[in-house]
């Protein structure tokens, strides 16, 4: 049985008429198991490979060789399904029409399905949203598979209207997981990105055709990691207060604010996901209402729930002081995640005006990124940061655009744009 | 043990030996509870952890003593979510924040009230500055309104250790003094004034054993306690006390008076002609001169009586309330405003001047304790023997 801890990070001091309570909240989740093996319900496992006419002869032997390598890490017992996905969404394996559209992995299924992939020709548009829309009927044909997670990999743009595409992601979430990889350069960031955060999954560039099968058989072996289906993150806040935001700050940066669901009139819930054995940061800011110098009271009650089961709370709480020495600190933490949510920000931001041509506002928003990257400590962000701008002065944040950048750095940057480092201890 | 000359927390002059700050209620000696900003959320005690049949105010205490009182507040039973958030009425959760509005709530020791009867009640509360609560109270009265009524208020000198458990200690064993009458004397004012006094003496007598009682044999700070009392029988309202709580008839019309007189240092400079304002706020303002303990100088009370002729409040009180509307007519001006408030049933009214002393700062325990008069007469034949139990 997973256990969970919860530890708060806040500074409960507030001046004299002070309302706004900042607080980090340290979620550790210890013996989670593995997925689908801990009595909570079956696991299952889609994963769907872009077979458009876009994907070259290279990028296809090397995606056929990455989904190999990921049915390899299926455990077996486990509920999956391959679809292939060009301007409509075919179910490559199990080779079935009606029933269930999942099978448990075995031996022999195993095999047969990395045959079926095998014979994956690449032909016809991307229409991402009959990816999606297939994978949530194949997870709902096999009513026992309760942790449902998928893997998508593209190469291209999607060619479909926009509120398509929107309709099915808002179909997908809350239902199953998708962690998104995108092959080359000629796709879309921000497209792929709208499927990962709705869908609490990951982004990522595969530049290069022969990195695609570390990739599949790492995210495959994360997923297969996760022994606890779906969490949720609860906030209690008193009865008059405003939940400014809620937010996971490690380890990316992902606004869950408006994915507030009502628990009961003064405590909201949030998704999390499924959990591994790992440790995630959420970033919470309350409203109150100021009280007397010397009052006390609970600002939040943060928890972790899994069903219907509190397993962790924390305390954030609100004291206010007539003491400015008290007052005016600002966490530690609480200061750097908040600088790690500009970060990405900015680099999103930047990356946005630049292609729109705004090299001014780009270059600002970039400068700013190098100065917050620098100062958290954020070594990843700063070296991706310098494939795309000359830096002139760090600490200053003055920077200036390269002449030529290779796009799939520029996609990199974007990409790892949410990912955060924890504070240097 | 040392003492720091000043106070590490707020810088205030300490006296030689003191071990709580007097200003601010700090611990002097050993580290300081006051003015660190790291809190460990585990290592916090849940504000209800000391009720119930322990002893009370577990933190302060060094020698735990075999019959120390066990506490009972007005509610009776002390588990945690037991009483109603202070703040909103909503329920308290386990760990001791109301699950609506999530104002921490008080111990009971810090903040507790008593309602024996209709016409009477009080509130004893921590205040804001202070980490405890030394003041304390106990309280009888007998239905109907107006029949007979005490009230006895004890300020534990903050200075020492252990005041929170002698001072309660030592208002519970006053009041059990009084359940019988006061003696009427035999026929003249004179006799009747020298038993009342004799009776008064037994009483201070039982709450100075009862704090020194509680007190560690080897205590070189021994606690130590001012001591108020008001009976109310019929028209006559009689009290006694050592130290600088006071007792105050409120009329309905007029001003207020003060019917006791503080053992203190500012109480002398007034004697020798100093007014009321600079010798309260002189260097000395808050020295008393007398008090309970193992080492009161006397035990000796004043002793006065005022026959009460309309409605309005006997007020029994700490400083910490006084502290803000010292001058009978500032107390006259308050009263009036917690009422203008709609206030009416004693328990609000003392809850609308606890209010006012924290909204003043509250920089020291506050207790307020309130009789409502409202048509005086003499107790008429035998007074029956209270059968009123409020514990």
């Amino acid at each position: 049985m997973a256990e969970f801890t919860a530890s708060v990070f806040q500074n409960e001091y507030l001046p004299d008429g002070g309302t706004d309570v900042n607080a980090i909240v340290t979620v550790t989740c210890a013996g989670a198991g593995t997925a689908g093996q801990t009595g909570g319900g079956a696991a299952g496992e889609i994963i769907i490979v872009d077979t458009s006419g876009s994907m070259g002869p290279q990028t296809m032997a090397a995606a056929k060789q990455a989904a190999t390598a990921a049915l390899n890490e299926i455990v077996d017992g486990t509920w999956f399904a391959v679809i292939a996905g060009s301007d409509r969404a075919m179910l490559a394996y199990p080779a079935v029409s009606s029933g269930p559209g999942l099978v448990q992995m075995s031996a022999q299924t195993r095999s047969q399905a990395q045959q079926a992939v095998s014979r994956f020709v690449g032909s016809g548009g991307t229409a991402i949203s009959t990816w999606l829309d297939l994978a949530g009927q194949l997870f709902g044909s096999v009513p026992q598979v309760t942790q449902r997670h998928a893997i998508l990999l593209t190469d291209g743009e999607n060619r479909e209207r926009d509120d398509t595409f929107e309709a099915a992601i808002a179909r997908a979430t809350g239902y199953f997981q998708c962690d998104c990889r995108g092959a080359g350069t000629d796709w879309q960031v921000d497209e792929i990105r709208r499927i990962s955060q709705a869908l609490l999954g990951t982004v990522d560039i595969i530049p290069e055709p022969g990195q695609m099968e570390t990739q599949f058989r790492e995210m495959m072996r994360t997923s297969m990691s996760r022994g606890v289906a779906e969490a949720q993150l609860r906030v209690w806040s008193p009865q008059g207060a405003q939940v400014l935001f809620v937010r996971q700050v490690s380890p990316t940066v992902e606004d869950l604010t408006d994915r507030r669901v009502v628990i009961n009139p003064l405590t909201g819930g949030y998704p999390t996901g499924a959990w591994s054995d790992e440790s995630r940061d959420y970033h919470v800011a309350v409203r109150v209402a100021a009280k007397a110098i010397g009052q006390e009271q609970l600002a939040a009650r943060v928890m972790l729930a899994v069903g219907d089961d509190v397993l962790a709370q924390a305390l954030v709480k609100a004291t206010w002081s007539g003491n400015s020495e008290l007052t005016a600190k600002i966490d530690q933490q609480v200061a750097h995640y908040t600088g790690q949510t500009e970060l990405a920000a900015m680099i999103q931001e930047g990356l946005a005006a630049k292609a729109s041509g705004d090299e001014a506002t780009a270059t600002t928003k970039l400068g700013r990124a190098v100065q917050l990257a620098a100062e958290t400590g954020n070594d990843e962000a700063t070296s991706k940061l310098k494939k795309v701008v000359d830096v002139q002065n760090e600490r200053e944040g003055t920077v200036r655009l390269k002449a030529a950048i290779n796009k799939a750095d520029e996609m990199a940057l974007d990409t790892a744009s949410t990912k955060t480092t924890r504070i240097k201890k | 043990m040392s003492t720091p000359s000043s106070c590490p927390a707020c810088g205030e002059v300490l006296p030689e030996g003191a071990v709580f700050c007097e200003a601010c209620g700090s611990k002097v000696t050993g580290p300081s509870s006051v003015g660190t900003g790291d809190v460990d959320v585990a290592a916090e005690p849940a504000p209800f952890e000391e009720l119930g049949s322990g002893p009370i105010s577990a933190p302060t205490r060094i020698t735990p003593l075999a019959g120390s009182p066990g506490f009972s507040g007005a509610s009776g039973s002390g588990a945690a979510g037991d009483r109603p958030c202070l703040a909103c009425g909503a329920e308290v959760d386990a760990d001791g924040y109301c699950t609506s509005c999530g104002t921490k709530q008080p111990s009971e020791r810090d903040h507790f009230r008593e309602t024996p009867a209709s016409w009477v009640a009080g509130v004893c509360d921590r205040g804001i500055v202070h980490s405890g609560n030394e003041d304390a109270m106990a309280l009888l009265a007998d239905e109907p309104a107006g029949s007979r009524a005490v009230l006895v208020v004890l300020d534990g000198v903050s200075s020492s250790i252990d005041s929170d458990v002698a001072s309660l200690a030592g208002a519970r064993a006053a009041r059990e003094t009084l359940r019988t009458p006061l003696p009427r004397g035999m026929g003249t004012d004179q006799g009747r004034d020298a038993a009342v006094a004799a009776a008064f003496a037994h009483t201070i007598e039982a709450a100075n054993g009862a704090i020194v009682e509680t007190t560690a044999a080897d205590s070189d700070s021994p606690a130590s306690a001012t001591f108020s009392v008001a009976v109310v029988e019929g028209n006559r309202l009689s009290v006694a006390n050592i130290g600088d709580s006071r007792v105050y008839w409120v009329p309905d019309v007029g001003e207020a008076l003060q019917v006791t007189v503080d053992d203190s240092a500012a109480q002398q400079l007034m004697e020798a002609g100093m007014d009321r304002e600079a010798a309260e706020n002189g260097p000395q303002g808050h020295a008393i001169t007398r008090w309970l303990g193992r080492d009161a100088p006397d035990l000796t009370p004043r002793v006065a009586a005022l026959d009460l002729t309309g409605p309005g409040w006997v007020l029994n009180c700490s400083d910490g309330l006084w502290n803000y509307i010292s001058e009978p007519s500032a107390i006259t001006e308050q009263v009036r405003a917690v009422e203008a408030t709609g206030a009416t049933a004693p328990l609000d009214v003392a809850l609308g001047l606890t209010a006012y002393a924290n909204a003043c700062g509250g920089r020291d325990n506050i207790t307020v304790t309130l009789a409502r008069i409202d048509a005086p007469v003499p107790a008429t034949g035998q007074n029956p023997v209270p059968t009123n139990e409020i514990d």
